[in-house]
């Protein structure tokens, strides 16, 4: 499985870059504007292509229908949508279920990095859970308590 | 008017030479005014909003907030730092009510208080995190709760997007703009230093522009584009260089 090592925010800022240019933006322009390199930009273009938000063809990004609609929204309304995108993630579900299934809904953080592990091929799984925990704690669904070393659901609110 | 600079120079010794570093300095800050200061690096920008929250003190010159000498300690100022200044030992919640505590704000309003504008800047769900597990973004979004938290009439922000990348920058700025544009939240005006023009000019209504060293104020622009505002608009450009024409 391939996951985006790209914040939220990140996500967003692309979002509202290619709403700036109608909607629509060749991948190419938006590294130039950004003065980023072509690489550093298209981790946020997978994430953003993995939430729903835009749709990539032949180097364009364009924005999706939910794209529009939550760009039209506030920072509060913004927070209820990306919990939808989020917790529709393929891993976050997996990760969710497994908390569900455990005892207290809690999972130690040496497993979470397994878990991570077996399912993304990577020998970074540290900063992949910091990338984890930052969507889902955006989206309201996972938290980490660096004390106890421990990730556990959140309640729904 | 909610703040007038007045006549302000700053002179420092170095090795026994006088270095002028602001020279006579006067613009007046009005509500809904979001100010962005500009100019190179070196012209004291960052010196002068120094002065203007009260931290530092001008060789000569003053500051009046509504009509009175500015004080180090007015809780109706409040101030975004370029490198956040959380305390690391404190959760995001902890630094917010710090600054409330500051002000003798009971414990069960600081709760109240700090829960909102961390709604506000969308940290919820970040409430019992530290600093040290935030992206360089999530931590100026605890920068902003903290200074709105004590709802400041001025808000004074130093280079606040300069250390965070491009994208998450993007972001903030466009939520810090949506909440300038909320009617029943803080501050009443803005005064923030940058040397990105481009920002300056997506941001602010005024543009006070620095001379280099000594800094002197060689332009103040009413910025007339409509909001929102778009980078790829051949209107947004032509401000963009008019302010560069400006300072270059």
């Amino acid at each position: 499985m391939i996951f985006p090592k790209v914040t939220i925010s990140e996500i967003i800022g692309l979002l509202e870059a290619v709403n700036d240019a109608g909607g629509v933006e060749d991948a190419a322009r938006l590294a130039g504007d950004f003065d980023l390199e072509l690489d550093e930009i298209l981790p946020s273009i997978d994430g953003a292509e993995l939430l729903g938000f835009v749709e990539v063809k032949n180097g364009n990004i364009e924005l999706t229908a939910d794209a529009k609609m939550f760009l039209e929204l506030g920072i509060r309304d913004r927070k209820k949508i990306i919990r939808d995108k989020v917790k529709g993630v393929e891993l976050i579900k997996e990760l969710r279920n497994r908390l569900l299934e455990s005892d207290e809904q809690k999972m130690k953080k040496g497993d979470a990095l397994k878990f991570i592990n077996n399912n993304i091929s990577t020998n970074d799984s540290e900063s992949y859970f910091r990338i984890i925990i930052n969507w889902t704690r955006h989206a309201g669904l996972i938290g980490y308590n660096s004390d106890a070393e421990e990730i556990c659901l959140m309640a729904e609110k | 008017m909610l703040t007038e600079i007045r006549g302000v120079s700053k002179t420092y010794e170095s090795d026994g030479n006088k270095i002028l570093a602001l020279d006579n300095i006067n613009f007046q800050v009005d509500d809904n005014d979001f100010i962005c200061i500009v100019g190179p690096s070196g012209c004291g920008k960052s010196t002068l909003l120094r002065i203007i929250v009260g931290l530092e003190k001008p060789t000569c010159g003053e500051v009046f907030f509504k009509g009175e000498v500015i004080a180090a300690d007015n809780p109706k100022v409040a101030m975004v730092f370029q490198n956040f200044a959380l305390f690391p030992w404190f959760t995001v919640k902890e630094n917010i009510k710090l600054a409330l505590e500051a002000l003798g704000i009971k414990e069960k309003e600081q709760d109240e208080i700090a829960g909102k504008y961390i709604k506000a800047v969308g940290l919820d769900g970040f409430e019992r995190v530290y600093p040290r597990e935030l992206s360089g973004g999530m931590k100026q979004r605890v920068g902003f709760a903290r200074a709105l938290a004590v709802e400041p009439v001025l808000l004074c922000m130093d280079e606040p997007f300069s250390s965070l990348d491009a994208l998450t920058s993007q972001n903030l700025k466009d939520d810090l703009l949506m909440l300038w544009a909320e009617k029943n939240m803080p501050p009443d005006a803005v005064i923030m230093v940058t040397h990105n023009v481009e920002e300056a000019v997506y941001l602010a209504n005024r543009i006070i522009i620095l001379s280099r060293r000594p800094g002197k104020v060689m332009a103040d622009l009413k910025i007339e584009l409509p909001r929102p505002r778009n980078r790829k608009d051949p209107e947004f450009y032509r401000w963009v260089d008019k302010v560069y024409s400006l300072i270059v």
